[in-house]
């Protein structure tokens, strides 16, 4: 992690560094924070709030190393920091005994073929797929976010969240279950199954 | 040594697909699913579960002020630090 006390890239060459390499990461930042903070208006603050930070702490950024996970751990943080205050969410987590093939039974319980069940998720719209995401438990959701959504490795999430890994594979486990136990709601409000 | 039945694969196909098994482990999860219709088509449902999220919420529109406030902050004289 660079040190927030850094000056600013004064440097041209930095300047230019920044601009090729951080940019380009914006619209992927853009949508995890939207998943974080659940709202535009945040979302936004948050970015521009993680650019302000990493370009100050650019020139200590480590040349090769990875720049992706710099950037996220810094959203991250900023994230926990200044925006998780504003929310209200339980921090604990109601414990869910929930089957490891939770979205594929209820599919199947219900007559979709196997074949077909993927078609299913792939035709609820993604607005519906959001709020689920969006409604997991911090925890859980940034696990899910950083995994499956911006496909960090085990070894890079523990980095960007500070967890062990075991926690990693823990939350994004449950977190999962949690997921699809909200696109099967979903999935039954749709009407995209018959009961 | 014993090939790995449905119940082990079925416990390792998360960090299957994930690319978190160790090569010798992917390299049976792998086999196995060649060859068992039933872990094949629960490995491709997770599969295409992982694939459809990254779809849907990873592709939001960046606002054109956004874009505009970042860029802005760059053109900024030097900025004081935190």
């Amino acid at each position: 992690m660079a040190r927030s006390q850094a000056a600013p890239p004064d440097d041209p060459a930095l300047r230019e560094r920044f601009e090729r390499e951080v940019l380009p990461l914006l619209p992927n930042l853009y949508s995890a924070a939207l998943r974080m903070t659940r709202n535009p208006a945040d979302a936004e603050d948050l970015v521009q709030e993680t650019y302000l930070r990493a370009y100050r702490g650019f020139s200590g950024f480590e040349e090769g190393t990875n720049l992706r996970a710099w950037m996220y751990r810094i959203l991250t943080n900023t994230f926990i920091n200044s925006y998780r205050k504003k929310q209200r969410e339980p921090v604990t987590v109601q414990e869910d005994d929930l089957d490891e093939w939770y979205l594929y039974d209820k599919l199947g319980e219900s007559g979709v073929e196997p074949s077909a069940e993927a078609e299913v998720i792939r035709s609820m719209p993604d607005e519906d797929v959001q709020r689920a995401l969006e409604a997991l438990p911090e925890g859980f959701r940034l696990a899910v976010l950083l995994a499956d959504v911006e496909g960090f490795s085990y070894k890079e999430i523990a980095e960007i969240l500070g967890i062990p890994i075991g926690t990693v594979m823990s939350r994004l486990h449950r977190g999962r279950r949690a997921l699809e136990k909200a696109l099967w709601e979903r999935v039954r409000e749709r009407g995209l199954v018959s009961d | 040594m014993c090939p790995i039945d449905c119940r082990q694969v079925l416990t390792q196909i998360e960090l299957y697909l994930d690319g978190e098994l160790d090569v010798s482990l992917h390299a049976e999860v792998h086999e196995h699913i060649g060859t068992c219709g039933n872990c094949a088509d629960r490995s491709e449902f997770q599969r295409r579960l992982k694939a459809m999220l990254r779809a849907k919420c990873g592709c939001d529109e960046v606002p054109a002020d956004l874009l505009q406030r970042v860029h802005a902050l760059l053109q900024e004289a030097p900025p004081t630090p935190l």
